[in-house]
């Protein structure tokens, strides 16, 4: 017996089952459903899982796990681009990257823009999500607008930023020189000089990167429940013993992720270096391999220089280290970060 | 402790939106446990945080003792508070909550110490300090949440709904808790609920309170007895008080309001006399009994269903007051409460009877309770007036 539902005059449209049981799914499903096993059911809901999965997961195998599993393959062979790797060399390459003094001083370069890349990163982009986070709880006018505004060079195509910030650090003409010395300071050689050209590229880097990270962290601030703060309030905790006691340690998750995010980011860094010390300036990475990290040569390597396989030597280094450092990160994370 | 006074205070979010809160003039002695009690909306939430400084008053005034704190930040106002939902540091052990105030403020340690242990002692709390919130029962949450506001030694504790949370059993637990822990500190305390129950049996003087506006002070005897209008009437008592709105004539038996559905005694004819037709009679549903015997006033109603509670039962009817033997939907409605051995078939017509005290009138259009010597209620009381 089967009750239909009070006005409804769809055949077989109820929510009673045979029983008379209220439940709520129509009976000409229940029907299907006990005519075919139930096995059946299980391996076409897995069909259909793993149907809907595919076409990101096969578009993720192929421009991801097979490029990355082949070039572990020919970073232990002798390869060229029109030639088959059967030259096997076993860790050759890698014997031969460790005798290159260029390689050594990229993976310094790498380390030096990461380690000034993350403390920068998350104090900026904390710093303003704060800012906004301030800004957005008071209904100020245009806080809207200013979270556009610090988003907006993050969705400006690197190489654009790039020229932009050339331009800004045009030893002659450029901005930064000019407010340097309408303060008193010194010009600088900035992209022209050894020293100040790597500094160039990390302000841009920030620049284009911030907006993201500043995203991410009003994010998190915004899991900070408003009663913990207006209890902090009450206690007489003032600003930033508030911040320190209360916000940090809620938003360790958030700050976890950022700091992982930005080091990933930083030891891949390569668009924005390719693009600011390149054409003009000399090949780029320059000036004397000041701005030479590791993802550039690892570009140079292969696509200048032609020594494939030696750039996937390269390359498996930089995987290693950045899953080793991702790894520690994540070892620390697991006695300091508070998961709510 | 601090005596507390409200002056006018009005709160309005945006100048295009109406008044969460208008001309709350209240006195809140030192010591006392006020309760404010209304339903969602009302603006007894948004009270308790203009008192904490969380949000500021758009006018009137705010005085703790002979200080006015309208520009008083909340870590000045040596306030406690305790949230719906505890808000209690999920990162932090019990102890830290409890002692985050402290420190805050600079404490000595050693006194920090101290201090937290007794409060520990004084809720029950041993064994579970260096527990984090998430490893404890609803209970245990209460009670730290209460510690942390109360370890400071507060002037004012704020409460705001904080056994809403917790099961029937824990909350009964947890409301003679309270009652004990206030009875020893004596804070004065403001304390917000939507649940009458909680109202009438913590409160030394409940303030109830309706869009905005405060309907009624007194203390729980009063509310329940006198209530100031048919808000509170209906409000408080579950269930609310009848309330009929009926046509009123002076016949033979006495006076016969509703074509009959209830009569009352002569006595009332000097207050009927000062209103007009229609008025509006309150009677509780526990006045209301079955009852053959001679007595004051009559209801007529026909029953429609029947409930046992156990300790009691309930008759749910409707009034027959077209003079007519039937009811419809328009009828008004009726509850009474009986003994736990009556029963009543639906259908049934009954008589209900009353004794002439436990008759409220309220005036028809303003909703304002008369008293029964003809005067509105707020023409004679001067109970709220500030002291």
């Amino acid at each position: 017996m089967t009750i239909t539902t009070a006005g409804t005059s769809h055949e077989g449209r109820t929510v009673y089952t045979a029983s008379g049981e209220y439940t709520g799914k129509t009976s000409v499903k229940s029907r299907r459903r006990s005519i075919l096993p139930v096995r059946f059911h299980r391996l076409r809901d897995r069909l259909i899982a793993y149907g809907l999965m595919l076409p990101a997961t096969s578009v993720f195998v192929m421009f991801f796990y097979v490029p990355a599993a082949y070039m572990l393959y020919i970073s232990f062979f002798h390869w060229g681009v029109l030639s088959s790797a059967t030259n096997f060399v076993g860790l050759a390459n890698f014997r031969t990257l460790l005798n290159q003094p260029l390689f050594l001083h990229s993976l310094l370069t790498s380390l030096y823009y990461t380690l000034v890349m993350i403390p920068a990163t998350v104090l900026l982009s904390l710093g303003i999500a704060l800012l906004l986070k301030e800004a957005i709880t008071r209904r100020k006018r245009g806080a809207g607008i200013w979270r556009g505004a610090v988003f907006l060079p993050h969705v400006t195509p690197v190489l654009a930023t790039s020229i932009i910030w050339v331009w800004i650090f045009n030893p002659q003409f450029g901005l930064a020189n000019f407010v340097l010395t309408h303060l008193g300071l010194p010009a600088l050689g900035w992209l022209e000089s050894v020293h100040w050209a790597l500094p160039a590229v990390i302000i841009d880097s920030l620049w284009h990167s911030l907006g993201l990270y500043v995203i991410i962290f009003l994010a998190g601030l915004s899991t900070v429940p408003r009663d913990l703060l207006e209890v902090a309030r009450l206690d007489g905790a003032k600003k930033y013993y508030t911040f320190r006691r209360i916000i940090w340690p809620l938003i360790s998750p958030t700050t976890f992720f950022v700091t992982l995010l930005a080091t990933i980011n930083s030891w891949q860094a390569f668009s924005q270096i390719y693009a600011m010390t390149g054409g003009p300036h000399g090949g780029a990475g320059g000036p004397a391999y000041a701005t030479t990290t590791d993802a550039l040569l690892v570009y140079q390597t292969a696509f200048v220089y032609e020594h494939f396989s030696l750039a996937a030597a390269m390359s498996v280094v930089l995987f290693g280290i950045i899953m080793t450092l991702t790894l520690i990160q994540k070892w620390i994370s697991d006695r300091i970060v508070f998961y709510r | 402790m601090a005596k507390i006074v409200l002056k006018n205070v009005k709160k309005q979010y945006g100048k295009k939106d109406a008044a969460a809160m208008e001309d709350v003039s209240l006195v809140v002695g030192e010591g006392e446990f006020l309760v404010l009690l209304g339903p969602s909306g009302c603006g007894k939430t948004t009270l308790l945080r203009i008192l904490a400084g969380l949000e500021d008053p758009t006018a009137g005034e705010i005085w703790f003792d002979d200080r006015l704190v309208n520009e008083e930040p909340p870590d000045l106002r040596s306030v406690g508070m305790v949230f719906q939902n505890y808000a209690l540091y999920p990162h932090m052990t019990v102890f830290e909550n409890m002692a985050f105030g402290l420190r805050a403020r600079g404490v000595p340690k050693q006194v920090i110490k101290q201090t937290v242990h007794d409060m520990v002692a004084l809720l029950g709390l041993e064994g579970v300090t260096d527990h984090r919130p998430k490893q404890l029962s609803g209970g245990q949450r209460q009670r730290v949440a209460l510690g942390r506001a109360l370890v400071r030694d507060p002037e004012l504790f704020l409460m705001d709904e904080p056994l809403s949370n917790l099961d029937a059993n824990l909350r009964e637990q947890m409301r003679m808790e309270l009652a004990r822990i206030h009875g020893q500190l004596k804070v004065t305390t403001v304390y917000v609920t939507h649940d009458q129950s909680e109202a009438l049996t913590l409160a030394d003087r409940i303030v109830v309170m309706n869009g905005g506006h405060v309907k009624q002070v007194g203390t729980p005897g009063e509310i329940y007895t006198s209530p100031a209008d048919t808000f509170v009437a209906g409000f408080v008592g579950s269930p609310g008080m009848n309330l009929w709105k009926l046509e009123w004539e002076e016949t033979e038996d006495g006076i016969s309001l509703g074509d009959g559905a209830l009569l009352l005694p002569r006595s009332f004819l000097p207050v009927l006399a000062t209103l007009p037709r229609t008025v509006i009679v309150g009677i509780r549903p526990e006045h209301l009994e079955l009852s053959f015997g001679k007595t004051d006033v009559k209801v007529v109603c026909r029953a429609e269903f029947f409930e046992n509670l156990g300790s009691h039962t309930q008759l749910h009817a409707g009034l027959v007051t077209s003079g007519a033997d039937y009811v419809n939907t328009d009828s008004p409605r009726l509850v009474a409460r009986l003994d736990s051995d009556a029963f009543i078939d639906a259908g049934e017509r009954v008589t209900l009877t009353a004794p002439a005290s436990a008759i409220n009138l309220f005036d028809a259009e303003t909703g304002i309770r008369v008293q029964t010597d003809g005067a509105s209620y707020f023409d004679q009381t001067d109970r709220w007036a500030l002291t």
